[in-house]
């Protein structure tokens, strides 16, 4: 090697940066839908098993390949051998697919946050219509954070053809987060070093702050008991498994490249071990902490909600019946109404259509996940509590660190193979190199603040690295095991580290958790074609709320190009080296 | 016009009401109460110490009060000013990085090219400015020591 590597100032830097990258938005949006889907407090066990037996040893796998390699992801994979460059390339094709869309969620982040500065937050009240009389009708019809969201934010379009103007308010928002990005990036491991102790830890405060002020909030127990209460028949639901299995695998962000870029930078002598166990847990548990927040805010929304819906049947009904203040309570509200019933059907029948139905369960059972929950359901929770200013500035900025600690490592994955190739680095500073990268995934994003971006996010949301994903980390834990040789790994990190590879690895990477992987792609192959057409959500501005619709030709032609790019990447590398070979072989006579 | 009936009283406190003109002997048509009444509904409420929700007058919608529109949005000044901060916090990094460049290739090119680039690397890397060491011949300390540690490891 000709000249040092940069290296982490010291490992907890490094532990810090693997734990802010994998600890991203989806342990705080995606795990509580999942926990509430598939069965509550009994959808632990699937995922407890699925980490010790698929998260654990995959991310050991790559923190070992990095160190061991000291390269980047496409240097790695050559070295471990010369036709298995394609996986590095393919790592870093989908870690480009990610970074182009993944920032526009910061984007989204600063603009709530901004607006977090006014009183009273933009979303909680609805704006007037015209004349005045009333509000806005599309607010009314859906709710003021929905509105917000899908109107002030986004200024949705109907349908992802209707592409409308490039929105300047979020195209600014992304242009600053990508300034953002750009300078904890700027000198590589210096400064994203330093960074990523504010990025790791100060979502925690954040955490530990909403957890103790969710839990006071009233009704935050209704939340959290139906979320822990166990559906034991759950556990026999093999999609329950499935979907544990699979947010273990990209919630630690395996197959990126990032994971190796980051062990790249270590010390050789470094426990990874250790520091992968220590990661996999604090991930882990950072999830399940963060579900108990976002269960003890939805209880208190629903039992909001339930409330205010019990009061403006209370006050239809004393309206219409010209009864005394204060007659009905929430209590006795259900004798009153039969009595009503009995006493004047015929009024009662005017009045039945107008009453909702209110049930906290059914508040309690709105699952959401993703960029819904965040920015819709959240916010609602958020403006009913005292000083509203402060919570919601306090979400949006942990939202913020979450997804820029997420970022860094997208990023990393791109840059360093791109500064270890000689003919690039050769040629252009590093941070030239950062601010091109930066710069082209800050116009591509720019699709993005398109009314019908939200749409386009949708897409590279579910398809641009689910399939390819498992298909690279298959092909990784196949080439360590059987290209390069377990025994001849073994040996490498006995060297290296000095701690000698116990049975448990072994068994897990040659055995188990490939045939994990095989299982999850075959089934989300299968998924995908028996489901025919896919379809996405549109938002209908008429109805005020969510319809189903097709996805045109062309939007199916990106998916399959998506997913195309990045997994022929593997076999179109190996098919090139191999054939150069076969050139250099011909061209140059065999020595007697 | 101070003559004012009322009639239908009910149990709710609510009542229809006409307001008569003595002069002329006759009820004032509705088009024009509801106007008055639209344009002094503040005055009318305060009289009865309520307001627009616990006061209602059937057939005529209250206005209700816009929210208030700064000039500036307010998420624009705080967009600017943390904007600006970023640019300028870029921009420090971008033209300290050229410094330390140029520094680097002015430095003495007689000394051994490779151990020149790994000593400031890992200088710069660690944070800690040792550019008097590029102008001494010998390299004490950090160099040797990184030096070693790149020979032997563990």
């Amino acid at each position: 090697m000709e000249k040092a590597r940069p290296l982490w100032a010291n490992p907890l830097q490094f532990v810090f940066a693997c734990i802010s990258y994998a600890v991203g938005l989806g342990n705080v949006w995606r795990f509580p839908y999942l926990c509430q889907m598939y069965g509550g407090g009994s959808f632990l066990v699937p995922y407890v098993i699925m980490l010790i037996v698929e998260g654990m040893p995959l991310l050991y796998l790559e923190l070992a390949v990095g160190q061991r390699m000291r390269q980047g992801s496409i240097g790695a994979w050559r070295t471990i051998s010369p036709y298995l460059g394609g996986v590095g390339l393919a790592s870093v094709v989908v870690s480009f697919f990610l970074s182009t869309y993944y920032n526009i969620i910061n984007a989204w982040a600063f603009w709530y946050l901004f607006h977090s500065f006014q009183e009273p937050l933009p979303w909680a009240v609805c704006p007037l219509n015209d004349n005045r009389t009333g509000y806005d009708e599309e607010c009314e019809k859906a709710s003021s954070t929905q509105y917000f969201w899908y109107r002030k934010t986004l200024n949705i379009s109907p349908s992802i053809q209707d592409s409308g103007r490039v929105q300047w308010e979020p195209a600014l928002c992304l242009i600053l987060a990508w300034l953002v990005v750009y300078l904890c990036i700027l000198r590589g491991t210096e400064t994203t070093g330093k960074v990523v102790y504010f990025t790791a830890l100060l979502p925690y405060c954040v955490l530990i702050v909403y957890l103790v002020r969710g839990l006071t909030l009233h009704g935050a127990i209704n939340g959290l008991v139906y979320m822990f209460t166990p559906k034991l028949e759950q556990l026999a639901n093999p999609k329950a498994w499935i979907n544990a299995a699979t947010q273990i695998f990209f919630s630690l962000g395996l197959g990126f490249g990032s994971l190796i870029a980051f062990a790249s930078y270590n010390e050789p002598s470094n426990n990874c071990q250790k520091h992968a166990v220590i990661v996999s847990l604090i991930n882990s548990s950072t999830s399940i902490f963060a579900s108990i927040v976002t269960f003890s805010i939805y209880g208190f929304k629903a039992t909001f909600n339930y409330e205010s819906c019990l009061d403006k049947v209370i006050l239809l009904l004393t309206n219409s019946f010209d009864l005394e203040d204060g007659f009905l309570t929430a209590s006795n509200l259900e004798q009153v109404k039969g009595y009503l019933a009995s006493a004047f059907p015929d009024k009662y029948s005017e009045v039945l259509p107008q009453m909702k139905n209110c049930s906290l369960q059914s508040e309690l059972a709105t699952a959401v996940q993703g960029t819904g929950l965040s920015f819709i359901v959240y916010t609602e929770a958020i403006k009913n509590m005292e000083v509203s200013q402060l919570w919601s500035v306090l979400y949006f900025f942990m939202l913020l660190m979450l997804g820029i600690g997420s970022m860094l490592g997208n990023t990393a994955a791109i840059l360093t193979p791109l500064t270890d190739s000689k003919v690039i680095s050769s040629h252009l500073p590093k941070e030239a190199i950062s601010g091109l990268v930066c710069l082209v995934n800050c116009v591509i994003g720019l699709v993005f603040t398109m009314e019908s971006g939200n749409y386009w996010f949708d897409i590279f949301n579910d398809y641009a690295a689910t399939l390819s994903l498992l298909l690279i980390v298959l092909v990784e834990t196949v080439a360590v095991c059987y290209v390069y040789g377990l025994r001849r790994f073994e040996g490498d990190l006995k060297a290296m580290t000095g701690c000698t590879l116990s049975w448990y690895w072994k068994a897990m990477w040659a055995g188990v958790s490939p045939l994990l992987i095989v299982s999850l792609f075959l089934f989300y192959l299968s998924d995908y074609i028996l489901t025919g057409t896919l379809q996405y959500q549109a938002w209908d501005a008429a109805q005020g709320q969510l319809v189903t619709k097709d996805y045109p030709p062309y939007a199916l032609a990106v998916i399959g190009l998506l997913v195309a790019a990045s997994i022929m990447c593997i076999p179109l590398v190996a098919l090139g080296t191999f054939v150069r070979r076969c050139l250099k072989r011909g061209d140059t006579p065999p020595v007697a | 016009i101070s003559h004012v009936l009322l009639c239908n009283v009910t149990q709710r406190v609510s009542f229809w009401f006409v307001v008569t003109d003595p002069s002329k002997n006759h009820t004032l048509p509705a088009v024009e109460i509801q106007s008055a009444i639209r344009m002094n509904r503040n005055r009318i409420n305060n009289a009865f110490f309520l307001n627009d929700q616990t006061l209602e007058f059937l057939k005529i919608p209250s206005t209700l009060a816009p929210p208030t529109d700064p000039s500036v949005p307010i998420w624009i000044i705080i967009f600017s000013v943390i904007f600006c901060i970023v640019i300028v916090a870029v921009m420090l990094l971008i033209l300290s990085g050229i410094r330390q460049r140029r520094r680097k290739s002015k430095g003495p090119s007689e000394v051994d090219d490779t151990e020149d680039k790994c000593e400031n690397m890992i200088t710069i890397e660690n944070g800690i400015a040792c550019d008097p060491l590029d102008t001494k011949g010998g390299h004490i300390n950090d160099a040797f020591m990184t030096e070693d540690e790149r020979l032997t490891p563990l």
